[in-house]
Parts: C-alpha cells; structure tokens; sequence
C-alpha cells in the first residue's frame, strides 16, 4: 500500500482528479458570467467571422464564399467614404477631443476655489449621455437662420451656417458633441493622475528656481506621460467606436461625409440587408479595436520606472 | 478669496507664487476658463429645459428668445399623456432594475472568481475578456441578433437584463476592488471550511458595498440610456423603453398629427430627468470613482 502511493500520485488519473477536485467550485463559479459573455460577446464575434466569409441568405450564413463580401465592401464607395471619414474623425477627436481634457485637468488640478462644484459640472455630461441628448445636439445645430446658434453667429456678424449638412463641418460637429460627452470622464482620469504628483518633486524644482513652464514641462508632464499615452490609444479606439452621433444627427450624411465604419456594418445589415458586408466591415473593425486594446493594455500596466527619462535626467540634474 | 491661495502648498503654483501680482491674473484667468467650461457642460442642457416649453412657432425667432412665453407645466402634462409615457417609463424602470441585479451579481461573481479564487485556467477567460473589452457589440449585432431570434427572446426582456451580466467594464471595477481587500480574510475564510459560494456572500459582498453601490448607478444611468438592443428586440409597441420610443417619435415626426419639435423637445426633458436626479443624489459615487475604473487595467 505504502509502496503504490507514489506511482498513483504521479499517474494521469490521479493528476486530473486532484486538479477537479481543487477547482470544481471555482469553475463552477465562473461559469454563470463566463456563458453570459459566450451569449453576448465572444459566440457573436466568432460566428461574425464565419458569416463574413459566407454567402447569405436573409442573416444565415449559407454556404462558404471565399473573400467575396471583402470584396464587396472594399470595392463599394461608401465603405471608402468611412475609412476616410475614420481619418478625420481621428484628427478632429485628437484636435478636439484629445487636447481639452488634458489642459482641462491641468487647470483643475491647480484650482482651489469651487473644485467640487467645477468637477461635478465638467462631469455632468457623460451622466445624461444617451440617445435623447444626441437628439439634443441635433436641434441645436438646426441651420435654420432663426435658431439658437445661428443667431448667436449673426449677432457677431457671421453668416448662417449649415451645420451638420455641411460636407466640411459634419465630423468636427459630431466630435464636438462626442467630447461634450466624453471630456468630463477623462478630465477626471487626468485630475487623479496629477494628484498623484509627489508634492517634494516640484519643491526640488522650485528650489532650483525652475519657472511655471519649466515646473510643467520637466515634472508635471513626465508625470502624466503614462495617462496621456493611455488616453491618447483610448481616444483612437472610441473613434472606431462613433456609431449614434452620425446615426442620430446625420443618417450618415450629408452623402457619406460623417458615415463611420460601425455605422456602415450596421447600415449594411439593417438597410441593405447585406449580412455579409456588415460581418466583413464588423470583422475589419473588432480587429482593429483588438490590436489597439492590446496596445493600451500594455501602456496602462502600471511601472514604477516607467516614468520618462526627461524627469530622471532633470532629478539627477537637481539634485547635483 | 485670498486666504485659501495663501495656504496653497502643492501643485504647480503655490502660494509663494501667487505672493506676484502676475500670478494671480493669471489664477483668475484659470478659474474664467473653467467657469466657461462649466457654462458649456451645463447650457446645452439648460437650452434644451427652456426650450420644450415653447410653443411650435418659438423655437425659431428673430431676435432670439431664450426663454418661453410661459412656463406652463400643463404642456409637460399634456404630452405625457398624449404619448401615454407611463407605460414607457415602466418598461424602463423594469429594464433598469434587472439590469441592475444582472451587473452586480454576474460581473461580480466572475470577478471574485478571476481576483481571489483564481481556479485554473482563468487567466485565459481573463484574456479573452480584456481583448473583447473594447470591440461593441454593434460589430457582431447580426450573430447576436440571429442568437436572440432562436432563442425567440424577440419582444421580451430577458436578452437586456443578462446583456450588462457581460460587461468587461464592470467586471474590472469589481476586480480591482477584490484585489485591494486584505488578503487574510479569505484564509481565515478557507480556514473555518466556508464554501467559495458562502465566502462571496458572507465575506466579499458586505466589504463591497462602495464598489457594488458605484456599478449598480453606472448600470442604472447605462441601462436607461441604453439603446441598440432594445430598439433591435423591442418590436412591440407596448414592451418600448423610452429611448426606443423617443427615437421612433423622432424619425416618424410629421407622421403623427399634433407631435412637432417643440413636444419632442420637450419629450427628451422628460427622458433626462431621471438622470440628473441619479447624479444629484449620487454626485459623489460617480465622480469619484469614474476616475479609477478607466486607468487601471
């Protein structure tokens, strides 16, 4: 008996057994959340790839067509429009909605009078976030010569404009309205990233008689470098994700000129009832969000050395 | 006024500082530029308040009027009941409250599994739920509407409650929360022989309160907001939430007699509400912890 237990420790049987036993309750734990995420998240994107590979009859899959949905799309010139439009969504979201909350955040980390009361009204925003507010902006770029913002321009003396059904204005608009939502969350990341600055780093720099730009560009900015990083890929990847702004206020118009890739897979299916162009451009675009989401992963891992060299060199300087 | 930058001690300008006269126009300038700030968060909002209590021929005037002739509640009223919006708010209310318990219980549960029972080989659901985490739903909306069909939950409820027990963004609120909680109490808890099931409710949940308060309004305002699913499943005019109605209203306007900008206008007011009162009651909750669910990973 003594002599067996070793062999039956070291055997397959017992091997497998012992790791059920360790963690059948776990697993059995996961298991609830883990087919939810089956159902809702990772069976859709698989099976978007079969279907984006297949011919279709309504939105079944029917029958193995090689590349000829991708072919489809890539040879249809809306799906050009979009991925220009994804361009100037990006330069418009980096212009806009990039630069704001930072120097947003900056001003807030140094006020001290009325914080709470600039936090919560910068905030307020994302919490009534939705489609009604959408709606919202609609009628306030109403390019009636009577409405609200065209009479604030003609008080300055500006023509009317079109707004939204001007071609030039539709993506810096719909970026507007995006970072009216969005600015307020990432003002707020900002804000606890600059708090957490080590108050003796720029008493060292005071101390050394760094002026206001040098104290910002030598300590506070090598602070914030991670967050900024971090937001920077996060504010690309939300531009693969603009879907109810143009679909609300623009239908995609006027002709394409603020239609985003999303919102063409979801045109595709819904419109033209066109699975397999939808699946291809969904396909298209969950690559894309993953290769970005695995390059914000790996920037917010938190690093104690990752703060910049600019910094380190600045420190060793100073503390000479 | 003064007092307080006086004893300013930290950040990039301190009190020695703000001894220059520059210094202090330049802190005014600071507190003019977030007060413009504040002013461009709060008036889109405001305009759209004073305006859906105009009549249908005020929205548009030269010269501009901001405010209506009157502010007669008996219009809010009015279309309320044109609408029937009860019924609206209910189906919204009964979302939101499954949701709510989906998001809590689901998210929850799988995160106490990946943070503190870590069974093997959750690190690769982990992995598989930290690449999807960013990538909508609107991707694969055709799969996950067909799943839906066949599993004939068209016109019911169920598809949007459990859809928010799948969301990453949670799921990583309550891991990190998990992670910070002292490791002994789960020792002491395989000590004493109780259950992992056991050790989530005795132990976990009551030392979450914060974290599961902040994921239940974050699912709250989501889920009231929510629109894709609902409006894709919702076919029948008595299961609408109110986003689905409002986006309805909106694209058959002119289709429906009486119904115009104004009382859409006034519609969207209505469906706001709620929200704000969320963040009124809640401000706390949500600004101070909006902020650490979206760094860390």
């Amino acid at each position: 008996m003594k002599n067996n237990l070793p062999e039956e420790r070291s055997s397959l049987s017992y091997k497998a057994k012992r790791l059920f036993k360790r963690n059948w309750s776990g697993w059995l734990l996961m298991l609830p959340g883990l087919l939810l995420f089956v159902f809702f998240v990772w069976a859709p994107l698989a099976q978007n790839v079969i279907l984006s590979f297949s011919e279709t009859n309504g939105f079944e899959a029917a029958g193995f067509n090689n590349f000829e949905n991708y072919i489809r799309v890539f040879e249809d010139p809306m799906f050009t429009k979009a991925l220009a439009n994804t361009f100037k969504y990006i330069f418009w979201s980096i212009i806009i909605g990039f630069l704001v909350p930072v120097f947003l955040g900056l001003l807030l980390s140094e006020v001290v009078h009325f914080k709470s009361f600039f936090r919560l009204g910068i905030y307020f925003p994302a919490i009534v976030s939705g489609i009604a507010v959408v709606i919202m902006w609609s009628y306030l770029f109403d390019p009636n010569p009577g409405a609200v913002l065209n009479q604030i321009l003609s008080a300055m003396g500006i023509p009317a404009s079109q707004f939204l059904s001007n071609p030039k204005l539709t993506i810096p608009l719909i970026v507007v309205t995006m970072t009216w939502r969005g600015a307020g969350g990432t003002v707020l990341v900002y804000l606890s990233a600059l708090q957490n600055i080590d108050n003796s780093q720029y008493e060292a720099a005071r101390m050394d008689g760094a002026g206001v730009c040098s104290r910002i560009w030598h300590v506070t900015l090598p602070h914030i470098k991670p967050t900024i990083r971090m937001l920077f890929i996060l504010q690309i990847i939300s531009v693969f994700q603009v879907f109810y702004e143009p679909l609300v206020m623009t239908s995609g118009g006027p002709d394409g000129a603020s239609v985003s890739l999303l919102l063409l897979s979801y045109q595709y299916a819904f419109q033209s009832f066109d699975a397999g162009a939808s699946a291809a451009v969904g396909v298209i675009l969950a690559l894309i969000i993953i290769a970005l989401t695995v390059v914000y992963l790996r920037l917010s891992t938190p690093k104690k050395d990752k703060i910049s060299r600019r910094w380190k060199k600045y420190a060793e300087k100073t503390s000479k | 006024m003064l007092k307080r930058l006086q004893s300013k001690s930290g950040g990039i300008l301190t009190a020695a500082d703000y001894k220059k006269r520059g210094f202090r126009a330049v802190y005014v300038l600071i507190l003019f530029i977030l007060f413009v700030a504040v002013l461009t968060a709060l008036i889109p909002v405001l305009w759209l308040f004073l305006s859906s209590f105009k009549e249908a021929g005020e929205l548009t005037s030269t010269p501009y009027h901001l405010f209506p002739k009157a502010f007669d509640i008996k219009k809010l009223v009015e279309v309320w009941n044109m609408l029937n919006f009860w019924q609206y708010f209910l189906n919204t209310i009964i979302v939101v409250i499954g949701a709510v318990i989906c998001s809590v219980l689901f998210n929850g549960l799988l995160a106490y599994t990946f943070a503190i029972v870590k069974p093997k080989g959750y690190k690769i659901f982990f992995a598989l739920v930290m690449a999807s985490y960013m990538i909508p739903a609107i991707t694969s909306i055709v799969p996950l509407y067909n799943q839906i069909v066949n599993m004939q939950l068209i016109n019911s409820y169920i598809p949007l409650w459990f859809m928010f027990g799948a969301n990453a963004y949670y799921l990583i609120m309550f891991k990190n929360y998990f992670e910070s909680l002292p490791k002994a109490l789960f020792e002491a808890a395989e000590m004493d022989k109780c259950g992992k099931f056991k050790t989530f409710f005795k132990i976990v949940v009551p030392m979450s309160r914060p974290i599961i308060g902040v994921v239940a309004i974050f699912t709250m305002t989501a889920a009231w907001s929510d629109f894709l699913l609902p409006y894709l499943i919702l076919q029948d005019e008595s299961m609408m939430t109110v986003m689905v109605k409002i986006y309805n209203l909106q694209s058959t306007m002119g289709s429906v007699q009486g119904f115009g900008p104004d009382k859409l206008l006034m519609i969207l007011t209505i469906s706001i509400l709620p929200q704000i009162l969320i963040f009124a009651i809640f401000q706390k909750q949500i600004t101070g912890s909006s902020a650490a669910g979206a760094v860390k990973e």
